[in-house]
């Protein structure tokens, strides 16, 4: 086994495994998503390594070897391609993802998985109203859904 | 709870991964459809570049699915944070901003320069995509980099999102109107063409792979378009107050 | 025939095209979205009556002009296009007609109808992830612009658990590609017995149930279903709890039988179904208000669902197929019957007598979906025990079991719901609901209004639901003929294999092999 290979198949598991287990421990969201970015290029090189070949070469035809194509060793081009795609999806995905952080920042005030949790299910229990909202720690608005997070910083402080 | 519930996944997973690491049969991976298409590629779709004919002939859907993705993303960026709760203080904020805090002249002019020279490169690898490996997306990348980097030294600027979206409209709509032009002559969805005034070229030449490099035109647009609209839209959201990352407690030690 | 594609292709070309349309004349985008539903509709329609072989013969449609395995190919049989269908009626039924909604949103609904016409349709692996992943990012963006900030984080939390699902499923191709060099289904489905029956082919199902399962509301997968379904459009709910959750299942069906030969799989699958069945149930019981139970409910009939796809042989087949288009039936009209009973359960007092009618078509629904004979409810029901008790093995023994406790809570907690509509109440805190929920829209503004009165609309589709649910007692019999040639079609391997590659291709294939 090449010693080259051992490296990428290595980097790739660990960037996988790195991701996973940043997503599962951390609260932020934000590091999350940049966790979850992680995890996604892990696998794109896993899928890319399923294409790869000892004294492969890219699967680009040059003008010199138009005459013995038969004779060069080319890597699958197949899951060049799919990783293409993935990347993209990729891109969709966390910017989506950025683009609700920002609007769940702007308007929770934290970061905070739990936090966020938390509100969402008062929210939701005011929606349907199974909660009061005048209850003690109401978030009834934004400004006072701010004022308890900040109360809750300096609480912590 | 969660926490070890979590790292036994993350666990199973390392397990999952090393057990196939080990039955890999490294560097001569069954290559079936590989091989086939390494096979059939030149004399079929006539490109240099192996990967662009995988990505626009053998899997064309696969190509217009992931444009959806994109431009589906970016509706929804846009929609989300057209919000006026991201909205109201931007147009204050932002035009005080605007004639103040410019990125100084040695960088502007720099980027003034740099921008058309981006945007040649840009439009050369996607052009060239189909002989070279480039092609629609990586050129598309340059160019919404072009595109954006004016905006990133003068924060502020009002960009024109109908650009944009006339851009992003026309690029996506190109792409499925080439598909479309196949069925048009009883040929099934994406069939590439090869037609008298398309690309007959000898393999390895600009002018070869019949309508393949008018869908990588299209594809480096729409994929151009698209990032640069992400960037953008994302650029003209007002700062946001500083107690965000510090604040929150990152290991979840419960 | 070849007109399939266009389901996919159409709904996409209009929703790039709507916004720029929208900028010289709004009317023209806004009905450039609907007359393409109707177009797809009159297309499947088309293939319908013309070609009356497709009840006897699929057909496989190839994309590019490249023969599969090489190329992308669209299989098209009884099942398929019976989705490809329920795709754009449902879409047309769930139309967000009512708001001031935005050029985009409508862009974005058109994007789902494309993706989900896909999804089902689409007969090769990697094509199933792309479109798969279309369908989420079109669903993560409607759920979040539904305005309250509390939809977006909802949306943000559905969107972390599907795109790790994804992440996940992808692993899953990437394992099953290295060990097979292939990706078209039918391909896949010939090297199975030899190249995937075994560990890594496990696992690699394994990984594709987690990421499918998040939009299938599997068991460990599903903490989204509740957060999302209560903050969203009763529309939005019940097209994503009716349509995207059975095509989500359907193609890991699809999967299982072409690609993972091994018990185990089943097993797995089966007993993934039952603790959601228990735990879909269990919470749905204990909690407060209308539209959260009905969201608890859905995961629990979607973990009989998959008890019932892991029943091996056609029997189980059957039940699955019934249970899924009984439960794709009742719960986007009981998703339409919580639009007017939004809010705690308490808050529902007296309705009887205000609205009987309403009340009435609710307890045809209810009923239905307990499965209490006649309605057919019963029926699928009836299926999964006879498909249960003629295996043995002990996730089939423990379903005997669950299936019937999960009707006993089934039961209590519909019947509570009926027990407060009956109740003689004179208050109306229906009106105080309403106005705690406007003020917190002052503050968090948001379009959805909560309505305490049925759209008509709603009530139509609920109504209908209810006299096809009454025809299908009365027509039993072609019903359930219906009903195994599409269990057979859709269990048939070779069946499958043989359509995507006819007999000269195969051929063809062996002396490359």
């Amino acid at each position: 086994m090449p010693a080259i290979e051992v490296v990428l198949y290595s980097g790739a598991i660990g960037l996988s495994i790195i991701g996973l287990t940043g997503l599962l421990l951390l609260n932020n969201v934000f590091r999350m998503l940049l966790a979850l970015v992680i995890l996604e290029s892990g696998v794109n090189l896993l899928l890319i390594l399923s294409g790869f070949r000892l004294a492969g070469v890219a699967p680009v035809i040059l003008p010199e070897q138009l005459s013995n194509l038969s004779a060069i060793v080319m890597n699958d081009p197949v899951p060049q391609a799919l990783v293409l795609t993935a990347i993209v999806i990729g891109v969709g995905v966390q910017a989506l993802g950025l683009a609700m952080i920002l609007r769940i920042k702007a308007q929770y005030g934290t970061l905070n998985m739990l936090k966020i949790r938390e509100q969402l299910e008062f929210d939701l229990a005011v929606q349907s109203g199974v909660a009061t909202p005048v209850s003690a720690h109401s978030p009834v608005s934004l400004a006072s859904g701010r004022e308890r997070q900040l109360s809750n910083h300096k609480d912590e402080q | 709870m969660r926490n070890i519930a979590g790292l036994l996944f993350a666990g199973g997973l390392a397990f999952l991964l090393l057990v196939l690491a080990s039955y890999l049969p490294y560097g001569q991976t069954p290559m079936f459809l590989g091989d086939a298409i390494l096979a059939h590629a030149p004399g079929e779709v006539h490109t240099a570049n192996i990967v662009a004919a995988v990505l626009l002939a053998y899997r064309g859907i696969d190509t217009l699915g992931e444009l959806s993705i994109l431009f589906t993303a970016a509706a929804g960026v846009g929609l989300i944070l057209g919000h006026r709760s991201l909205r109201s203080d931007s147009a204050g904020v932002n035009g005080a901003v605007n004639s103040e805090q410019h990125s100084g002249f040695i960088t502007t002019r720099a980027v003034d320069l740099i921008m058309p020279l981006l945007m040649v490169v840009g439009f050369y690898i996607i052009f060239y995509g189909h002989v070279t490996p480039g092609g629609g997306f990586q050129g598309g990348v340059i160019l919404a980099t072009a595109f954006f980097l004016p905006v990133l030294v003068r924060p502020g600027t009002r960009i024109e999102h109908g650009v944009i979206t006339l851009l992003e409209g026309l690029a996506g709509s190109g792409f499925i109107l080439v598909g479309l032009w196949a069925m048009f002559y009883d040929q099934p969805f994406l069939q590439p063409i090869f037609d008298s005034f398309l690309g007959t070229g000898p393999l390895g030449s600009l002018w070869s792979a019949g309508s393949l490099p008018l869908l990588y035109l299209a594809v480096g647009l729409k994929v151009g378009s698209e990032l640069a609209g992400l960037l953008v839209t994302v650029s003209e959201v007002p700062e946001l107050s500083e107690t965000n990352i510090s604040d929150a407690d990152d290991i979840n030690r419960k | 025939m070849d007109n399939i594609v266009l389901l996919v292709v159409l709904p996409l070309l209009a929703a790039f095209l709507m916004p720029v349309v929208a900028r010289s004349s709004e009317v023209v985008a806004r009905t450039l979205g609907l007359s393409v539903l109707f177009i797809s509709i009159g297309i499947i329609l088309n293939v319908w009556s013309q070609s009356g072989q497709i009840d006897s013969q699929a057909v496989s449609i190839v994309i590019g002009g490249f023969l599969p395995p090489l190329g992308i190919n669209f299989y098209v049989d009884q099942i398929s296009l019976f989705f490809a269908l329920a795709v754009p009626v449902m879409v047309l039924l769930f139309w967000p007609w009512h708001r001031a909604t935005s050029i985009r949103e409508y862009s974005l609904m058109m994007l789902l109808t494309a993706s989900a016409s896909g999804l089902i349709l689409s007969g090769d692996l990697f094509n199933i992830y792309v479109f798969y992943e279309l369908l989420g990012i079109a669903s993560y963006s409607l759920v979040a612009i539904q305005g309250r900030v509390s939809a977006v984080a909802a949306s943000f939390r559905y969107l972390l658990m599907g795109s790790v699902g994804s992440v996940m499923m992808l692993l899953g191709i990437a394992i099953i590609y290295t060990q097979t060099g292939t990706l078209n289904l039918a391909h896949l489905s010939l090297l199975a017995p030899e190249k995937l029956n075994n560990m890594l082919g496990l696992a690699s199902f394994a990984l594709i149930l987690t990421g499918m399962g998040v939009k299938a509301e599997l068991f460990p997968v599903n903490s989204w279903v509740p957060e999302v379904y209560g903050s969203v459009s009763s529309n939005l709910a019940a097209l994503m709890a009716g349509l995207l959750s059975k095509l989500a299942v359907i193609v890991i069906v699809r999967l299982l039988i072409l690609l993972f030969p091994q018990p185990e799989a089943l097993q797995l699958m089966g007993m993934l179904g039952i603790l959601g069945v228990l735990t879909g149930e269990l919470v749905a019981w204990r909690s407060r208000d209308f539209v959260r139970m009905l969201s608890f409910s859905s995961i629990g009939q979607l973990g009989l669902i998959f008890l019932a796809f892991s029943i091996p042989g056609e029997m189980g087949m059957m039940a699955g197929i019934a249970i899924a288009l009984h439960h794709m039936l009742v719960k986007p009209a009981l998703f339409m019957l919580a639009t007017g009973w939004r809010g705690a359960v308490e808050n529902l007092s007296g309705v009887a007598r205000r609205s009987p009618f309403v009340v009435l078509l609710f307890i045809v629904l209810i009923l239905s979906l307990l499965g209490i004979p006649p309605l057919p409810g019963f029926w699928a029901k009836y299926l999964l025990m006879v498909g249960l008790s003629s295996q043995d093995g002990f996730i089939y023994t423990l379903g005997m079991i669950i299936v019937p406790l999960a009707m006993v809570i089934e039961m209590a907690y519909l019947f509570k719901i009926v027990m407060i509509m009956y109740r003689k109440d004179n208050d109306e805190p229906a009106v105080n609901n309403s106005n705690i929920v406007d003020d917190s829209n002052i503050v968090d503004d948001s379009n959805i209004k909560v309505v305490q009165k049925h759209s008509k609309w709603g009530l139509a589709i609920a109504a209908s639901v209810a006299a096809m649910l009454i025809a299908i007692v009365l027509q039993l019999q072609p019903a359930s003929d219906k009903l195994l040639s599409l269990a057979n079609q859709l269990s048939d391997r070779n069946y499958y294999i043989s359509t995507v590659f006819p007999q000269i291709h195969t051929v063809r294939m062996q002396s490359i092999k």
